[in-house]
């Protein structure tokens, strides 16, 4: 054939199944920038299969090409296969943290997102969050997921099913678009009863003080009447205790 | 290596600003085949092509859509493996380098310029046409009129982004192909003797003479290239695109062909309307207004799609500093590239216009523009095919097959520009091409001399950037 695309491997195939769960473990243990000739050799495949084979993984995202363009390394996708695991805040976090929630009379949590999900890292325990596998599984009706969506360069990676759950969810992508365009310019992200109809959330980005990338966010959950309104003076203690909190995470 | 390798990482795309991963299979689909306009191809090209190939021009359609084929196959190589936004010279960069690659670039945009214009004068000659048909004569200056306007239209829905566009494009080329088959079935229903051996016997070397104007019908199919970027699963929908709409574009050229040159039984080469001639001769000639209809259709979407594809070849060249790079900016709002846009589509606008005020008849603005486009693209074609085995060598992944192709194909191309250089001579079209030219070198000169590290870097593309790559951590 001339390289006009290989039919769609089929479930009757195990050995091409087998080889492409092959090539990422290579290039997990090759390390990113491993060629698809050492690839091949490394695992004693053809080469032609080898590069069809890599194609197909590149085209579904569990792997990437380098900007070289003959190195690979794994793709965000690939961070779907493994349980993601968010790193213990350190305890000077946790007092940090647990000095905000003597301030304040709502929950107060503590979100990572270095796994590239929302992971509860310190939930308030006397204001119990939603349950974690929503808040990782549906970012975008959540006030730290929205933060988390507005920092990426492209949200869409990170979302597969803009769920409604409430009247108030937004689930239209492109007004979704418009809301993580504000949360990104305002550092400061807000949702009032589109998770549960109850309970509103307002989060501010933890940044990395080395090179600002987003690490973690903070959030502030109560009634969602209440967090409608605009509450310039618990942001403004919400920022501070971030501040505080992004060389500890970081 | 490895830390080498992810040191080169940027941290956002350098194509940031277009609106990335956001345009499904049919989009980047609609696109290639609009650009190809095959509807206006299938009622134009086969009665060209009959003036060399005679008999054996279903057999000139069937040796193009090989070679069509072919070139798919080479930029797909290419689009498997990167997401580009300048069409085949961002590709053609990675595998021979700058100064082919700016050979493409200038080749290309060339020939999307030209080819928006020609698709602007066809839309003009044939909606007057239509309007003829229901007994008004206009004048040449209504032609201009329409020119301008569908080039303002073509300038909003770009600007509007693919999204839109390429919804308009994919209906309005959607209703005339319909017309077309619908016109060919019923023609076809009305054959007197079905003649199946189209050329068999006139030989090789007829069909052969017929494969350069049959390319005509070929044209634009690579357009997809230029929406590497903005679709969803580029490295998939691109090469689809771009393959499909070579074979869809073939077999509704050969049935058209077929058609012809039965219905004239071998003397359908220089008919100026054959299928109208056709029509008339079996009784129906209500069917040149649908014709008509179905081809001005398939001009105004072969428009929208080149437009489309020309603002982005202007956009990465922007990016690439080789041309001004605010031309490389992209509106806000609609993530197009609203500078490109602003400067291409009057200039595409104003020499058909121009033309048509100055009195020269339509057909014949149309013929030689297409003429000086088809050059462009017989470049951008045999230079990617050329680059497509470098390419792949120098990341390590060459095989057999791609050189085999490239084998084949860039002979047989090489030839179509030969046989093109020399039916070309006389007339305007060799002033044009050797003006185009001598600009394009004039161009490299001051390139080489002002900008030499652009020029050197030149071919960006849709790189994956930290945030595409999983670390175990966020970079």
């Amino acid at each position: 054939m001339t390289g006009i695309d290989p039919l769609p491997l089929s479930g009757r195939q195990p050995r091409a199944v087998r080889s492409a769960l092959a090539m990422l473990e290579e290039v997990v243990a090759a390390g990113p920038g491993v060629t698809a000739k050492e690839i091949s050799a490394a695992l004693k495949l053809p080469q032609a299969t080898t590069y069809r084979l890599l194609n197909l993984l590149v085209d579904e995202e569990y792997l990437v090409r380098l900007p070289d363009l003959r190195g690979f390394a794994l793709g965000r996708r690939a961070a779907r296969l493994a349980v993601p695991v968010a790193p213990v805040p350190p305890t000077a976090a946790r007092a940090v943290v647990d000095h905000l929630r003597g301030l304040v009379r709502w929950g107060v949590h503590l979100a990572s997102f270095v796994t590239g999900q929302v992971t509860l890292a310190d939930p308030d325990p006397d204001h119990p969050p939603t349950e974690p596998v929503f808040l990782a599984r549906y970012p975008h009706a959540s006030a730290l997921g929205k933060l988390l969506l507005a920092g990426q360069p492209d949200w869409r990676a990170l979302t597969r099913d803009l769920r409604r759950f409430t009247e108030h969810t937004v689930v239209d992508g492109t007004a979704l678009d418009r809301q993580l365009r504000t949360v990104a310019t305002g550092a400061l992200a807000r949702q009032c009863g589109e998770l549960r109809a109850d309970r509103g959330c307002i989060a501010v980005p933890i940044r990395s003080p080395i090179d600002g990338t987003l690490v973690a966010g903070l959030a502030l959950a109560g009634p969602p009447h209440r967090i409608a309104e605009p509450n310039d003076e618990l942001v403004e203690l919400l920022r501070e205790h971030a501040e505080r909190l992004a060389p500890l995470l970081a | 290596m490895p830390n080498g390798a992810m040191s080169g990482l940027r941290r956002r795309s350098p194509v940031h600003g277009l609106d990335r991963r956001n345009l499904g299979p049919v989009e980047v689909l609609a696109q290639s085949v609009s650009s190809a306009a095959p509807a206006a191809g299938m009622a134009t090209v086969p009665a060209i092509v009959a003036t060399s190939a005679g008999t054996a021009t279903v057999w000139s359609f069937v040796l193009a859509t090989a070679l069509a084929v072919l070139v798919g196959t080479c930029i797909s190589r290419f689009t498997r493996r990167m997401a580009a936004a300048g069409s085949l010279y961002s590709l053609t960069a990675k595998g021979l380098g700058p100064a082919a690659a700016f050979a493409s670039g200038t080749a290309l945009l060339a020939g999307y310029t030209i080819l928006v214009m020609a698709a602007l004068t066809g839309a003009a000659i044939y909606l007057d046409a239509l309007l003829a048909r229901f007994g008004w004569r206009a004048p040449p200056v209504v032609g201009a009129v329409i020119v301008v306007l569908l080039a303002a239209l073509a300038g909003a829905l770009v600007l509007r982004g693919v999204r839109v566009s390429a919804r308009i494009v994919l209906a309005v080329e959607a209703v005339s192909i319909a017309l077309m088959l619908i016109i060919f079935a019923v023609l076809l229903g009305s054959l007197p003797v079905p003649d199946p051996d189209g050329g068999a016997s006139a030989g090789l070397g007829t069909a052969a003479a017929g494969v350069l104007p049959a390319l005509g019908a070929f044209i634009g199919f690579e357009a997809a290239t230029t929406l590497g970027v903005e679709a969803r699963r580029p490295f998939r929908s691109v090469p689809r695109a771009v393959l499909g709409t070579a074979a869809v574009v073939g077999l509704l050229s050969v049935v058209a062909a077929y058609t012809q040159v039965a219905g004239f039984a071998g003397r359908l080469g220089g008919q100026p309307e054959p299928v109208v001639a056709l029509a008339a001769a079996r009784g129906a000639p209500w069917l040149a207004v649908l014709l008509d209809l179905g081809i001005a259709t398939s001009f105004v979407a072969c428009t929208l799609a080149t437009a489309n594809a020309l603002v982005r070849v202007l956009f990465s060249m922007g990016r690439d500093g080789i041309a001004p790079r605010v031309l490389g900016a992209t509106h806000r709002r609609y993530r197009t590239p609203h500078m490109a846009i602003a400067v291409a589509l009057p200039v595409a606008a104003a020499v058909p216009a121009a033309l048509l005020v100055a009195g020269v008849p339509g057909p014949d603005a149309l013929r030689i523009l297409l003429t000086v486009a088809t050059a462009g693209y017989l470049v951008g074609y045999l230079l990617v095919c050329l680059a497509a085995p470098l390419f792949l060598r120098r990341i390590g992944e060459l095989t057999p097959a791609p050189v085999l192709v490239t084998a084949v194909t860039v002979p047989a191309l090489a030839v179509a520009c030969g046989a093109f250089v020399v039916s070309a001579l006389g007339g305007p079209v060799p002033v044009v091409l050797a003006a185009l030219l001598l600009a394009a070198l004039g161009w490299f000169g001051w390139l080489r001399m002002r900008r030499p590290a652009e020029l050197a870097a030149i071919g960006v593309y849709d790189e994956t950037s930290a945030a595409d790559v999983h670390l175990g951590r966020l970079p």
